[in-house]
């Protein structure tokens, strides 16, 4: 029911009509959103997003390449210092500021690219690692960027101020629909990659890199590339995620929030544009939503609140988050290692093929 | 026979949408009715700074016992406490939960300068009054904010007020200096320079620690070298912990001073392994054990309603930030609003449960310059130096 009779078919982005209906139908569902939910949601829609863009990125260089990394907290770090201080320091205009912030990450991606083609699994993950703590510790150490005391980003201005435009992006809402803009473009960029000569490239590296180079893909330009383009997308969502929050300190880009980005791939689904989406949306809906109130959910609160109180420390139910995270991505791990990307496609493939 | 089933299962999922859609639709409620005031804190339960999580657990006491007595004019506290994981995006995202759904009054207490930062301008915005943020920070409340009470004292006065304690009690005349590269640590320092300057002394040593290093020994090394008789010391629990493992180590034995925030006893003498016995700290709260009626009372409570927890200090300070707006609340009486409120506690004035006296004008919303000095006995038992004392070169009250 997939099938592809030629190259353009498979580069198309839409394949079908079907598709065509519903993702307009999402657009203008996630263009009106803010007309009907509420503020608070609003701003977990924009942390919703800031993550899709970063997972969406990190996937390219997990799923697609097959290179790990738990240093993404520092590629995200460089985005939001980066754009809020030229802006404050060198006012700089918003858009050309998170580009070059962007462009930034992906220098020090470059960087890191580059003792990725000798490393490899674990090795790679300790290097990543080092790396996202040593941007965090630099970050935190010097005066320019604010110290430990941390930065409050300045107002959000998309016009140009050298010329005398100023539009500034206060609410939630506003804010909403620039990240949303930003991620589509982001989400339809990430597809063009993953679709052209480069994404393919990427995958041989995946599958098996001395093949990919026997049929001439360069090794060294391909593998820092990914993390170059990786680590762009996370200064881009790094960018967007100071203006969202408003402040942040160094402590806020930890090994947590690392490890954190990488469940959002591995769940979501590697390999795959909709499983970062689908991890992203999913895994910040529970950290930031779900698992804050789930006191308050009939009956599995109250189970749950008996059970803290039987076993767990005096810390209580909050324990419950991050084992639940670790429970899911075990989970995934051994029933589902498509992620959700893998169920989505099975019950697509049912759909289409029901009653039988 | 594809298409209609196409079309069943997109309005099935359109239907799905629109019903999603009106559960959203909740209006934010106010933060009370006849029967509740809704009061919010967010705090570190897990993660980096769970050791800090139990603040909020004290503040719970204090509302446990205010329900039991009956609530406030007949109006029970519902009290919800949210971990943020130290996480400053977390902790907007429960603010704005509790603030746009549960429909909060006020927030008390909060650990993190960060945390805090990133939401004060959001609670000022909806007008809800934040009493008590567990950590001393002059953006909190320089230039004053109408919204947000401070019950902790600031660093700098607490230093300056050390300092007084050690030239005049201690009648030290060499004096070193280890801070944190930070806010935390320059305030202190600052303290300690303004106190000095007055004696027309200067400081042996001056030594900056950064809150992450691990090896101490060439800073420890120079403190001994100046011959400091005292070392005062604004850092993290780790760095005090490393700092007096290496000096005993290499047998320099000044007299230890240190901030508030390493006066939880019970802990530091554990994890000092005993080198913590001597040391003299500022104190924002009675001693573990006083015999002050306030204290006694919530105690017994303690032990009656939370068996487990340990009482220490960080635990009654979450009863500290959080009574005044009690307080506040028991004089705005049965007509209850944000703006009676805030009157009511732009009023305080020499209020005093286990801290320092508490004092807020419309102008200044920091309500005390004023520490204890306490000092760590045998078996992290705790001896009161000096009473509560003001700092008389403290600025901001001008």
């Amino acid at each position: 029911m997939d099938m592809k009779r030629d190259y353009y078919e498979d580069i198309r982005l839409f394949k079908s009509n079907v598709v065509i209906f519903w993702t307009v139908v999402l657009l203008i569902a996630l263009f009106t959103a803010p007309l009907y939910i509420d503020s608070y949601n609003v701003y977990l829609l924009n942390i919703i997003m800031v993550h899709v863009i970063l997972a969406v990125g990190l996937n390219i260089l997990v799923g697609s390449t097959g290179q790990i990394s738990l240093g993404h907290a520092g590629f995200f770090a460089i985005g939001a210092y980066g754009t809020a201080l030229l802006m404050m320091k060198f006012q700089i205009p918003f858009v050309f500021a998170i580009l070059i912030a962007a462009f930034i990450a992906a220098f020090f991606g470059f960087i890191l690219g580059l003792p990725a083609l000798r490393l490899e699994g674990p090795y790679l993950a300790i290097a990543s690692l080092g790396f996202g703590l040593t941007i965090m510790h630099i970050i935190g150490g010097m005066d320019v960027f604010g110290g430990r005391m941390g930065v409050r980003a300045p107002p959000l201005d998309l016009g140009i101020q050298q010329l005398g435009l100023t539009w500034i992006l206060k609410t939630d809402v506003q804010k909403y629909y620039l990240i949303l803009i930003l991620t589509i473009l982001l989400v339809v960029g990430a597809r063009n990659i993953l679709k052209t000569r480069v994404g393919r490239s990427f995958v041989a590296i995946r599958d098996s890199d001395i093949a990919a180079e026997v049929i001439g893909v360069n090794l060294t330009i391909y593998k820092t590339l990914a993390f170059a383009v990786s680590a762009f997308y996370a200064g881009v969502a790094g960018g967007l995620f100071g203006f969202v929050l408003g402040f942040f300190d160094p402590f806020t880009f930890n090994l947590i929030l690392s490890i954190m980005f990488l469940v959002m791939v591995v769940v979501g689904g590697l390999g795959a544009i909709q499983g970062g989406i689908m991890g992203a949306a999913l895994i910040t809906y529970l950290q930031y939503d779900l698992f804050k109130n789930i006191a308050e959910v009939p009956y599995l609160g109250a189970f749950l609140v008996a059970v803290s109180k039987q076993w767990f420390t005096l810390v209580g139910l909050e324990n419950f988050n991050a084992m639940a995270i670790g429970l899911i991505m075990i989970g995934i791990i051994i029933f589902e290692p498509l992620g959700m990307f893998g169920v989505w496609i099975r019950l697509k493939k049912y759909w289409m093929t029901w009653p039988f | 026979m594809k298409l209609r089933k196409k079309v069943l299962f997109s309005s099935v999922a359109v239907l799905a949408l629109l019903a999603l859609a009106i559960t959203a639709f909740a209006a934010a409620p106010i933060g009370f009715d006849d029967k509740e005031i809704r009061i919010g804190q967010w705090g570190p339960q897990t993660g980096p700074a769970a050791a800090w999580g139990n603040v909020a657990r004290g503040s719970k006491l204090l509302f446990d016992v205010v329900n039991e007595e009956g609530g406030i004019h007949g109006r029970k506290i519902k009290y919800f406490i949210r971990d943020d994981m130290y996480n400053p995006a977390q902790t907007v995202a429960v603010v704005k939960e509790l603030v746009e759904r549960q429909g909060v009054f006020a927030f008390v207490g909060g650990v993190g300068a960060a945390c805090g930062m990133a939401v004060k301008n959001y609670l000022a915005a909806n007008k809800i009054i934040w009493v008590g943020p567990s950590a001393a920070y002059n953006d909190f409340v320089f230039p004053v904010n109408p919204y947000l009470f401070a019950v902790y004292p600031l660093y700098k006065d607490e230093a300056s007020i050390l300092t007084k304690y050690i030239v005049e009690k201690l009648k030290t005349k060499k004096i070193g200096m280890l801070y944190q590269n930070d806010g935390y640590g320059k305030d202190g320092l600052s303290g300690v320079k303004e106190r000095l300057a007055t004696y027309k002394m200067s400081l042996v040593a001056e030594i900056p620690v950064e809150p992450t290093e691990k090896d101490l020994a060439s800073q420890i090394l120079k403190l001994k070298n100046s011959g400091a008789e005292t070392v005062v010391m604004y850092v993290n629990p780790t760095a005090a912990v490393i700092s007096l493992r290496t000096s005993a180590t290499i047998g320099f034995k000044p007299q230890w001073v240190s901030s508030n925030t390493l006066s939880d006893y019970g802990l530091m003498y554990k994890i000092t392994g005993g080198l913590w016995e001597g040391v003299i700290t500022g104190a924002f709260a009675e001693i573990v054990d006083s015999k002050h009626p306030l204290m006694v009372k919530y105690r017994e409570a303690a032990k009656r309603l939370t068996p487990e927890e340990r009482w220490g200090v960080f635990y009654y300070a979450g009863i500290l930030f959080a009574d005044p707006l009690v307080e506040a609340l028991r004089r705005v009486g049965r007509n209850l609003s944000t703006e009676a409120t805030l009157k009511a506690l732009n009023s305080i004035k020499d209020y005093q449960s286990i801290g320092p006296k508490i004092t807020w004008t419309e102008k200044i919303h920091q309500g005390t310059d004023s520490v204890q000095i306490h000092k760590c006995g045998p078996g992290a038992s705790s001896i009161m130096l000096q009473d509560w004392t003001a700092n008389d070169l403290a600025t901001w009250k001008k």
